[in-house]
């Protein structure tokens, strides 16, 4: 399954629903983590906050490609992405394993994936830079296989959205 | 000597680490604190405040390998509404990894706002285990490393400090899982019903 999933709304060609899942993040009612650890501890595989975060987080777990698109902000995500991939760690477990020599959590059923993160807005190369290994350090954790950051200005996204879907081989 | 105003961008802060964390650097340092929380609705109001101090210690914890967006909401207040005299920044960070490393680039996302924004960077404590180094016969290097970088920030120094529990990483897996076993266990849950695959039930 391929999900895309975007932090402003995107005007794209029609897809197979059966085969790519669409979030338009900033239609959606999702309130920040709370660091509970509820997901891990209480109910686990389940946050304990029941909003919209939740039928979200099952598709980056189920998908195989992922197409991020975020405004970045000082080399991070901007809050409406970053609200969602912190409320994501009900995909992982509380326990530690050792990944590349690092500790990292173990993941539940994640599917190992492909995954582009499309970052927009006025990026400046220092930022590029550090949001690159952010990225880089989430691959670890979000079980990316296979990652590229690409950049933009925010008046093009829709049309590397589109580039970039053409590129794969079911949409 | 001037006044450091502590910020807690923990998003579980009455009952969170960096709550501590900052507790014991206001013990350590020899300069007037103000600690307050970072909650939504006070972003002018710590703006604010932010205008009667010579220096900001950003405390929080590593989400999502980089600031946890309650820090970052707040940031961004900061960028639109700036005290007339910026204070210089440092950052007290922690992560649950054993590695302090995994912190920098929540570091550089913190000097890259300063740098967009005018704020001189001061210090740096990186931890790392720091969901449990407090409560370990560990506890003291954490000590000794916030009173490290209360004296740097009481100097001007900028310095970059880090630390952890000096334990091996296999002996870290063991004792993390001992400690996610009893988190589990305080709430009746089993160490097999921590470790299912289901997301969601499914």
């Amino acid at each position: 399954m391929n999900l895309i999933m975007s932090d402003r709304h995107l005007e794209l060609p029609p897809a197979d629903p059966d085969v790519t899942k669409w979030v338009d993040l900033s239609q959606m009612k999702i309130t920040n983590c709370v660091g509970c650890f509820g997901c891990w501890t209480k109910t686990p595989g389940k946050c304990v906050i029941r909003d919209d975060a939740v039928k979200i987080y099952p598709l980056m777990a189920a998908s195989d490609r992922v197409l991020y698109v975020t405004r970045v902000v000082y080399g991070c995500y901007d809050t409406v992405m970053k609200t969602m991939l912190e409320r994501a760690i009900p995909v992982q477990k509380a326990f530690i394993r050792l990944l590349h020599g690092e500790s990292h959590h173990y993941q539940r059923r994640v599917v190992p994936k492909r995954a582009v993160v499309l970052g927009y807005g006025e990026v400046s190369c220092r930022e590029r830079e550090i949001f690159r290994r952010l990225v880089e350090r989430n691959a670890s954790n979000m079980n990316f296989q296979d990652v590229r950051v690409e950049f933009g200005p925010e008046d093009g996204v829709e049309q590397a959205v589109r580039d970039e879907v053409l590129t794969w081989e079911r949409y | 000597m001037g006044k450091i105003l502590i910020l807690n961008g923990s998003p579980r802060e009455p009952r969170s680490n960096s709550k501590q964390y900052a507790a014991l650097f206001a013990k350590a340092s020899r300069m007037d604190t103000e600690y307050r929380a970072i909650t939504k609705t006070n972003h002018l109001e710590l703006c604010r405040a932010a205008a009667d101090c010579d220096q900001l210690l950003l405390v929080f914890p590593l989400y999502a390998d980089s600031p946890p967006v309650t820090l970052l909401h707040f940031l961004r207040a900061l960028a639109e509404h700036p005290p007339a005299e910026k204070p210089r920044v440092s950052v007290l960070i922690n992560c649950g990894f054993l590695e302090p490393e995994q912190n920098d680039v929540a570091v550089e996302i913190i000097q890259a706002f300063c740098q967009a924004n005018g704020y001189p960077f001061g210090s740096v404590l990186e931890i790392g285990g720091g969901e449990a180094i407090l409560n370990t016969p560990f506890a003291f290097l954490v000590r000794r490393k916030i009173g490290k970088l209360a004296a740097a920030m009481a100097t001007g120094r900028s310095r970059r400090l880090k630390v952890t529990m000096p334990i091996t990483k296999k002996m870290y897996l063991g004792a993390s899982t001992t400690y996610w076993e009893n988190y589990g266990k305080r709430n009746g849950i089993t160490r097999a019903q921590m470790e299912t695959m289901e997301i969601e039930g499914r």
